[in-house]
């Protein structure tokens, strides 16, 4: 492989774009959040200040090898799955690593952080930890089904697993979108992304974080900073991969920001609508209306 | 050349001599010793006479008259074979009884002599009625015999017995008497030149006559006399009846099967009735001298059907009855003889074996020669008369020998279980008498011996070596020794084969060098981590090393016997392994009758493939032009037993769960691989039939349905090794999934997953073993927090995991990669998305797995556990090489598979450019994204160290935890139903209906069998009116 | 008709008929000895049947002397051969009569009982 060092510069560039704007987006949550309940909130710059306050506390525990390499994993992954994905599709210097796997890749490069959190949350002998887990675990299972379904029918629709092609594909105004030539894929991805982005009602993984201890309260400080940004990267790109997969993908950084917004703001908008469900509750959730659209987007285009 | 009937005469001239003897019983014995010896010698003097010459039999006429006006014996190979049979069985069975023979005085020495006699003379005679005067007098002196051991049982059973043949025989008188007066004459010869059964009355006279010779064969149902016979007489005289009167009867019936030609047909019907039959019954007996009699029925039922079958069979008859009829004989007499020497009531107790282990080994081969166990001649046997049965198209034949043959399994394995593994401490000890135990070691011997004389007799089966057999049996004479010399001649010897074959097989043939590789590169790491064990570990190295040498002989199989052979060697020494367990004894039994069910349909494919193609190549099943589903169905059914397959599954978990620690990733990781083997095989070879793909088609439901339940049912386990079962299952479940494709990338994906499978599934079970046996329990919610004692161990259960989830960048995300390409490529978008679902339900157990062993919190009693043993450090982490290569350079692996399977489907290809792959619709560079990972992962690393290098470590306990303080790890450690809410919505998918189903099949085969044999009411007047019945129906029939 | 006379047929008949009260007296009387008694009877109309099938009409004794001559031996005397077999046949069955009532006393002996139906013991 040449080292490319423009590439590695763009490549940057653009986790610092992504890294930065997911910070907003998560101060915006909270600001909607906060609305919704009839409060003030925070301040729209408050995520920059506990990011610069986490990373610069000096006093830090830490239960062991794999407790220390757990937030790692996570950060990796988050990043991973940036590398992996195109961001920006015209020209080549926002594809960044995209060439070196398809969105298989992706796919599974989303368990490398969860695997390796749970690894180091688990070492962390909290029972709550492993509570969590178990239910994060349970439920990503069926929420892969209905968006493995609207991935396998776009992959025949389009006729290839590669992002960045399905993405072009979609090139050349609204009509061309999958959203448009592919709804039912869409429906069944965008029901799945729900889930993937982790707000209401399928929370019940990070409730034990509510009884304000748990997994969190271990990965203090520095821990904590990493997985913030973990958390601001990963939900831009997450976002990112609904967006190339369903709306066109972007062709500049004001779309790529617009669409990610708006992405993102219907899991946020409907977890402020619908309460949480029982684990059970929603493991089953994506097994019916979800998984059925599922079948038939795939079914269309047998 | 002595004059065979001096056979009859000195035996009576003696008989006659010891009631001048007087009171010296020693004496007598060692007269009666003597003249068995000289009858012995007589025989054997003209069985090799004949066997080195092809003469004409010498016929003797009595009273200087030529038949049909006198009665003339004949010697021919048959008799010799015969009487040598019984003379030798004589000779041994007396030395046998030498201490009851002394012991009841010498009036039973002379009656046992008369019984010899009486049979040497059925064999030889050509005269019907003198056939009945010596079976008279056999039978008489029978009578005798069985009130050797006079008690409350075996007198009534005698009584049984006197009135049961002597009704028996007057049949036999009348259907002479009638027979000589339609025909004029008695010689058997003529009489079957007259052609009675053309003849009114001569029919019925005939049919007399060979009804009374079957019901001598003690056929079902008419058969409770004998069966009180076998229970209550002494074994040694139970080893008599069942094995040399037996043999006599069928061979006087092979002998007057020309009187009476058209009784064939029924005879095979009613013979095989009796086989299955009585092999059902045995299925509820815990007797085991009645269990050996309902066996003993069984077989001479079979035996008779065979004789039934002569014009079937043609050339091969002989071949097929001799040695089916010389494994009964030796084997039935060994058993009995066994019984004999421990003297219990139920077979339970046979476990008093094991104070004396080459008992032990006997029985084993024993058992094994019944079942038709290479190296066994009832294998060959077997394996001929299905081979022959097909070729002539007699399915039903063939299905019924298989179900019988199958339910004797059932009840056979059941015992060698309880022997290898029930408890013998509270049995008492026992003295192994020299005349007792040189008779039953003897036979042993000669069944061996015969065995590797039938294979010499065999056809397609010259492509394999005795050698590795000849090597395992010298590890078996070295028992003895300390593991570590055993341990390396094993080893030496593995790879001793491995420096033989694979360098040859990787220029010739890249399918079976992969498969020898896991075979056998499998084998040696696996063997390594044996050094890990102290002391003797009796017995383990010669089944590891049989298992070893099966799955060789199956990958250098050029024939379908060749195959099969391996096939059940693989399967015997596997047995042994996994019931070396703690807790296998059930697990290995129903391993078993899979096995046993799986290798029956895999010989039933055989054959009916020999009976189109006429050849024994494996590569004939590819000529196969009729019958394809069928045979491809068949076949598949027999390896997915191996595969563990939905439905054929149940056997594994517990089998691998309790399976020793290094034994488990043996059956695991190496020979599930076996069945993967033999599915590509009878893909390669059918898969061009149109038919085949709809078949396929199903296959693929199955397979992705196996790899959901399996994964479903192991994220609900608490048994770290049952977890690691299921999981197998699932994978297989991927694997079978993925050959049912049958194109390119499935292929592809299936033999990428194999390999993957045998590494990450060999270093999970090493480990998890090696750490079982460090904390002494399988349960995972016992254990906890193990990383600070054992990194070794989680480093590898670690890397062990990530390859098997697929997560990149480690090597099981190609086999994800390749899936999801090979599915679209497919359409089979459906099935592949249950396999998508299972592989992410796979996290479950992965998760539960690492975090309940080595994460969460540390239990008291396993604060001072140690690392994993260094022995099983070692090959784990040579397996963790080979993952960390393929993970970084899957082309190196992907591009020879590719060419190899190219050459089936040369189509949808992958292409690829350096270490970048592409195929129609993605593309993957494993290289470059090893290396992007890990620069990125270690950016990180180096990033958070520099902000966080003073982290301070904490103690177990220090967690934030609501207000209260957490006391004890066991309430902390959050393992046990740890997925109860995904249990709750989804627990339904894995209800265990399909361990249910075969539960309900087994209840009802017992239940069925506990009813039928309650007709045996033990009243001997039902049993005449069963013999008078049996008589009335047949004839019925025949008529 | 004058063949159900001849007494080759009447033999063979009461031979026959023999045999049939032997085996209901076996299969149906409880008694041991009376079973014996049975098959003796069985044995004894066997024996009569065989008797009965060498039997040639207006023959002699199976001896060649001065009344037979060798050459019309075959139209003159009774066959010979069935009667060979029935000394046999009367030999054994002797035998086998002595050994079930030998069996008998020894059972009596353990149990003190004639009843048939106490030696089930073994069974299924």
């Amino acid at each position: 492989m040449d080292f490319d060092i423009k590439r590695l510069g763009f490549t940057l560039l653009g986790l610092l774009i992504v890294l930065n704007w997911g910070l907003l987006m998560n101060a915006f949550m909270r600001k909607i959040g906060a609305r919704v309940a009839r409060r003030i909130g925070i301040p729209w710059h408050q995520p920059w200040i506990d990011l610069f306050k986490n990373y610069s506390i000096r006093s830090q525990i830490t239960h062991g090898l794999m407790f220390y390499l757990g937030p790692i994993f996570r950060l990796s992954g988050g990043v991973g799955i940036f590398l992996f994905m195109p961001m920006i599709i015209t020209g080549d210097h926002w594809l960044n690593y995209s060439f070196q796997g398809d969105l298989v890749l992706i796919m599974y490069f989303q368990f490398f952080g969860m695997l390796g959190m749970a690894l180091g949350a688990g070492e962390g002998g909290h029972p709550y930890s492993a509570i969590g887990i178990s239910r994060g675990l349970s439920q990503f299972t069926t929420i892969e089904v209905p968006l493995t379904l609207a991935i396998i029918s776009l992959a025949i629709q389009y006729d290839t697993l590669s992002l960045a092609d399905i993405v072009r594909a979609q090139q050349g105004g609204f009509m061309h979108w999958s959203m448009w030539t592919n709804p039912f894929a869409t429906a069944a991805g965008m029901l799945a992304a729900l889930g993937t982005l982790g707000h209401s009602p399928f929370n019940l993984v990070m409730a034990p974080n509510e009884i304000p201890i748990g997994p969190p309260t271990e990965y203090h400080s520095t821990f904590l900073g990493v997985l913030q940004s973990n958390g601001a990267i990963l939900h831009v790109v997450e976002a990112a991969l609904f967006m190339n997969l369903f709306f066109g993908g972007a062709t500049n950084w004001i779309e790529f920001i617009v669409k990610t917004f708006l992405i993102y703001f219907w899991s946020v908008f409907v977890g402020m609508v619908f309460p949480r469900f029982r684990i059970e509750q929603s493991v089953t959730w994506f097994l019916k209306v979800p998984l059925v659209l599922g079948v038939i987007a795939v079914v269309m285009f047998m | 050349m002595v004059n065979p009937i001096h056979i009859v005469s000195i035996a009576l001239g003696v008989a006659f001599a010891l009631g001048f003897l007087g009171k010296r019983d020693k004496l007598s014995l060692g007269l009666v010793l003597s003249t068995l010896a000289g009858m012995v010698a007589i025989s054997a003097g003209w069985f090799i006479h004949f066997l080195n010459s092809s003469v004409e039999p010498l016929q003797i006429f009595t009273g200087g008259f030529k038949p049909p006006f006198a009665i003339n014996l004949q010697m021919g190979l048959a008799e010799a074979t015969f009487t040598l049979l019984i003379n030798v069985a004589g000779f041994l069975g007396a030395i046998y009884l030498t201490k009851e023979l002394l012991k009841t005085g010498k009036n039973m020495m002379l009656i046992f002599l008369v019984f010899i006699l009486g049979l040497n003379v059925m064999v030889m005679t050509r005269d019907l009625f003198n056939l009945f005067v010596f079976s008279e007098i056999q039978s008489i002196a029978l009578a005798g015999l069985i009130i050797l051991d006079p008690n409350r049982k075996s007198i009534p059973s005698g009584f049984k017995y006197v009135i049961a043949t002597g009704l028996i025989s007057s049949f036999l008188l009348l259907g002479t008497v009638f027979a000589y007066y339609f025909s004029g004459t008695l010689n058997i010869d003529f009489i079957s030149q007259a052609s009675l059964q053309y003849v009114k009355g001569g029919a019925v006279a005939v049919f007399m006559v060979i009804l009374a010779v079957i019901l001598e064969l003690k056929p079902f149902p008419a058969n409770g006399w004998a069966l009180d016979v076998y229970e209550s007489a002494h074994p040694g005289i139970g080893a008599l009846v069942s094995g040399i009167a037996g043999t006599t009867s069928l061979f006087v019936l092979y002998k007057l099967i020309p009187v009476a030609p058209f009784i064939s047909d029924i005879l095979i019907t009613l013979g095989l009735v009796s086989f299955v039959a009585s092999n059902l019954l045995g299925l509820s007996q815990t007797n085991p001298n009645r269990l050996l009699g309902y066996s003993s029925i069984g077989q001479l039922g079979l035996l008779s059907a065979t004789i039934g079958m002569q014009q079937l069979l043609g050339d091969k008859f002989i071949f097929i009855a001799l040695t089916i009829l010389i494994s009964h004989f030796f084997a039935k007499a060994g058993l009995f003889w066994l019984s004999g020497i421990i003297n219990r009531d139920d077979i339970k107790d046979w476990a008093m074996l094991r104070k004396k282990p080459i008992l032990l080994v006997l029985f084993g081969v024993f058992i094994f020669s019944l079942i038709g166990f290479p190296p066994l001649p009832s294998f060959f046997g077997k394996w001929s008369l299905i081979m022959e049965l097909s070729a002539g198209n007699q399915y039903m034949l063939v299905t019924s020998i298989l179900i019988g043959s199958f339910i004797e399994g059932i009840y056979l394995f059941r015992w060698l279980g309880y022997a290898i593994k029930l408890d013998f401490s509270d049995l008492p000890e026992f003295k192994l008498n020299i005349s007792k135990f040189l008779p039953t070691l003897t036979w042993g011997i000669l069944l061996i011996a015969t065995g590797v004389v039938a294979s010499a007799e065999m056809e397609g089966l010259s492509g394999l070596s005795y050698w590795p057999l000849i090597f395992i049996a010298f590890i078996y004479l070295i028992d003895e020794l300390p593991i570590y010399i055993k341990n390396t001649l094993s080893i030496a010897g593995l790879a001793f084969y491995s420096w033989l074959t694979l360098p040859e097989l990787y220029y010739t043939d890249m399918l079976r060098f992969i498969f020898m590789g896991i075979f056998l590169i499998g084998g040696i790491l696996t063997l390594i981590a044996g050094y890990a064990y102290k002391g003797k570990r009796r017995g383990f190295y010669p089944v590891a090393l049989i298992m070893y040498a099966g799955l060789a002989y199956i990958i250098q199989a050029s024939t379908t016997l060749e195959f099969f052979f391996g096939w059940e060697l693989m399967t015997a020494g596997s047995y042994f392994l996994i019931i070396r367990g703690k807790k296998s004894i059930n697990h290995a039994l129903s391993y078993m009758l899979f096995s046993i069910g799986g290798a029956y349909a895999i010989l039933a494919g055989f054959g009916i493939t020999f009976a189109e193609t006429q050849s024994m190549l494996i590569a004939s099943l590819s000529q196969l032009s009729n019958m394809v589903p069928l045979v491809f169905i068949l076949l598949a059914i027999g390896f997915m037993t191996k595969t563990a397959s939905l439905g054929l599954h149940i056997w594994l978990p517990g089998a691998h769960a309790e399976a020793e620690s290094d034994v488990s990733p043996m059956v695991s990781a190496i020979l599930l691989k076996a069945g993967v083997f033999g599915l590509l095989l009878l893909m390669i070879a059918m898969g061009n039939n149109p038919q085949i793909a709809t078949i396929a088609y199903y296959l693929g439901w199955l397979g992705a349905l196996t790899a959901l339940v399996g994964n479903m049912a192991a994220a609900f386990q608490e048994d770290a090794k049952r977890l690691l079962a299921y999981s197998s299952i699932a994978q297989l479940g991927y694997i079978l999934f993925a050959l049912a494709m049958m194109s390119h990338l499935g292929w592809l994906t299936a033999m990428y997953y194999s390999i993957n499978h045998f590494l990450y599934k060999a270093i999970l079970f090493l480990t998890i073993g090696a750490v079982v046996l460090k904390v002494g329990t399988h349960s995972m919610y016992k254990m906890g927090g193990l990383i600070k004692n054992m990194p070794l161990a989680f480093i590898a259960v670690l890397i062990g995991i990530i390859a098997l989830s697929g997560v990149p960048p480690l090597s099981g995300f190609g086999g994800k990669w390749l899936f999801y390409n090979a599915v679209i490529d497919k359409h089979w978008y459906f099935q592949g998305i249950i396999v998508f679902f299972s592989g992410i339900v796979a996290f479950l157990y992965l998760y539960k797995l690492i975090y309940s062993i080595f994460l969460g919190q540390l239990k008291d009693n396993l604060r001072h556990v140690t690392d994993i043993s260094l022995w099983f450090a070692i090959p784990i982490y040579i397996l963790i090489i080979g993952i960390m290569i393929i993970s970084a350079k899957p082309e190196w692996l992907l591009q020879p598979l590719g060419k190899m399977i190219s050459q089936w489907y040369p189509n949808g290809a992958l292409a690829w450019n350096g270490g970048l792959a592409t195929s129609t619709y993605g593309y993957w560079n494993g290289n470059g994204v090893m290396i992007t990972i890990g620069i990125m992962f270690t950016t990180i690393l180096i990033w958070l160290i520099v902000l966080s290098r003073k982290a301070q470590k904490v103690k177990q306990f220090n967690i934030v935890y609501a207000a209260e303080a957490p006391q004890r790890p066991e309430t902390t450690h959050q393992s046990y139903n740890m997925y109860a809410g995904y249990n709750k919505a989804l627990g339904w998918i894995v209800a265990p209906k399909i361990t249910e189903f075969w539960n309900m099949m087994s209840d009802w085969i017992l239940s069925l069998a506990h009813f039928t044999r309650l007709i045996y009411n033990g009243n001997g007047q039902r049993y005449l009116i069963y013999i008078l019945g049996y008589f009335v129906i047949i004839y019925f029939l025949v008529f | 008709m004058t063949q159900y006379l001849s007494v080759e047929f009447i033999a063979m008949l009461t031979g026959f008929l023999l045999m049939v009260i032997g085996v209901w007296g076996i299969i149906s009387q409880k008694n041991l000895l009376k079973i014996v008694i049975g098959f003796s009877l069985f044995d004894t109309g066997l024996n009569i049947v065989i008797v009965s099938l060498s039997y040639v009409k207006n023959s002699t004794a199976p001896i060649l002397d001065k009344a037979v001559e060798v050459s019309d031996a075959a139209s003159k005397i009774a066959d010979p051969v069935p009667q060979a077999l029935v000394l046999t046949s009367i030999v054994i069955g002797l035998g086998v009569t002595a050994l079930m009532l030998a069996y008998v006393m020894r059972m009596f002996r353990e149990k003190k009982s004639l009843e048939i139906n106490s030696y089930n013991e073994l069974k299924w």
